[in-house]
């Protein structure tokens, strides 16, 4: 792996891990993957027994050259965006690792692992309340949201 | 797992006050960052002096904390310090004591397995666990003291190699309070468990460490810590605490609220 940087070292690790052993209902897109280390598309099967039971979703990861210390950009992408009260309608998604509790320990697929949780432990479909207002207003990267954290029971 | 989300300005407005805040929140962070290095130079107790002209109650515990240190070194605010000045400042001193940073090494070899044995990925350890250890063995392989002294602080002011070290020293934190969690869990406030507490306050870059933080670390490096506190409370002399409690201590820090340097005696 001589001449790629850090960052592109840590991917490629992770790249080999997931196609490995991936968790159950997540499957990356090598070949994307291979040809962009920096931007990884991730489809999600909704798990049997909970509310996205039968749907399937896309996941798409943007690094930057500072990973792991910077946190990926995670958004929902496609034509299914799951309905959930912490998943926006165009694919952001409030969850604290992404932000405030990224840690450069975290990886691709803890992230799965968390919006795997955050989906399964889903109670009734529906969008977050300010849902309107804030695709409205919103900056193109969920990054540059000034998130609220409040629930931890969802 | 997920959280209940809110944007949180409240009134449409053609400017977006949430990107306003976190951009000036990027740019004081950049200021900082580039006015002080990760490690300084080690500089006279009596440089602190400039830092508080007028302010009696500071001046005073300065000539008291001159009385007991000869030199103190400034390590970049940006939440890290506490475990950047400790780890700097500990491998520093183990560098005149060869069997003891033998030891050390030893113990630092076998705590990757420890950690992924307590269930953290393999993968994301390694990456630090590998640069931690190309720290202790450039450092180490010098026989001339100064030398290996002289690349402890150059590497400690690469970003490259310097958070590393922070980052694997949270790690080796976080995996003692989830070891001891019994132990731990009294001095949690709230209802956070202590891998909650882990994941929040201890794993990621930049929070500020407690004291939960620093006896945690002090356990898992087995190497003891003074802080000696300076603040405006109403005593003339600075307060100190060893951590653990009755140990000889081989690093001292000096702590101000919200901020540790080095101490030299």
């Amino acid at each position: 792996m001589a001449g790629l940087s850090p960052s592109e070292r840590r991917l490629q690790k992770e790249l080999m891990s997931l196609m490995k052993e991936p968790p159950p209902g997540v499957e990356v897109d090598f070949d994307l993957a291979e040809q962009n280390l920096l931007h990884w598309i991730i489809n999600m099967e909704g798990a049997a027994g909970t509310l996205y039971e039968g749907e399937r979703f896309q996941l798409q990861f943007k690094f930057s050259n500072k990973y792991p210390f910077d946190s990926p950009e995670v958004t929902f992408v496609g034509n299914n965006i799951p309905v959930h009260p912490h998943i926006y309608s165009n694919g952001h998604i409030c969850l604290s690792i992404l932000t405030d509790d990224w840690s450069p320990a975290l990886s691709v697929q803890s992230v799965c692992l968390s919006i795997v949780s955050m989906l399964s432990s889903c109670k009734e479909k529906q969008r977050p309340p300010d849902n309107a207002f804030y695709v409205k207003t919103c900056n193109k990267n969920p990054k540059k949201t000034k998130w609220w954290y409040h629930d931890d029971s969802v | 797992m997920g959280d209940e989300s809110k944007n949180s300005s409240e009134e449409p407005s053609q400017v977006n006050q949430d990107e306003l805040i976190l951009a000036q929140q990027r740019q004081i962070e950049k200021e900082i960052s580039e006015s002080i290095p990760l490690v300084g130079e080690m500089e006279p107790i009596s440089s602190l002096n400039s830092e508080y002209a007028n302010d009696e109650v500071y001046l005073e515990k300065i000539k008291d904390l001159s009385s007991k240190y000869k030199h103190i070194r400034r390590t970049r605010p940006d939440g890290n310090c506490f475990f950047r000045a400790y780890s700097y400042a500990g491998l520093e001193r183990l560098l005149d004591k060869k069997d003891e940073f033998n030891a050390f090494y030893k113990q630092a070899e076998e705590s990757k397995d420890a950690l992924v044995q307590l269930g953290f990925q393999q993968f994301t350890v390694e990456d630090f666990y590998d640069i931690y250890m190309e720290v202790l063995k450039r450092v180490g392989d010098l026989t001339d003291v100064d030398d290996a002294k002289k690349t402890l602080h150059f590497l400690f002011n690469e970003q490259g190699y310097s958070d590393y070290m922070v980052v694997y020293l949270r790690l080796l934190t976080s995996g003692q309070l989830q070891k001891d969690q019994d132990f731990y869990s009294c001095f949690i406030e709230g209802d956070r468990t202590v891998a909650d507490f882990c994941h929040q306050e201890v794993e990621p870059m930049y929070k500020e460490s407690d004291h939960i933080h620093i006896i945690a670390a002090c356990a898992a490096l087995n190497m003891g810590v003074r802080v000696v506190y300076m603040d405006r409370g109403n005593n003339k002399s600075v307060t100190e605490h060893d951590f653990p409690e009755g140990c000889t201590p081989l690093v001292h820090l000096l702590y101000r609220p919200g901020h540790y340097d080095i101490l030299y005696p």
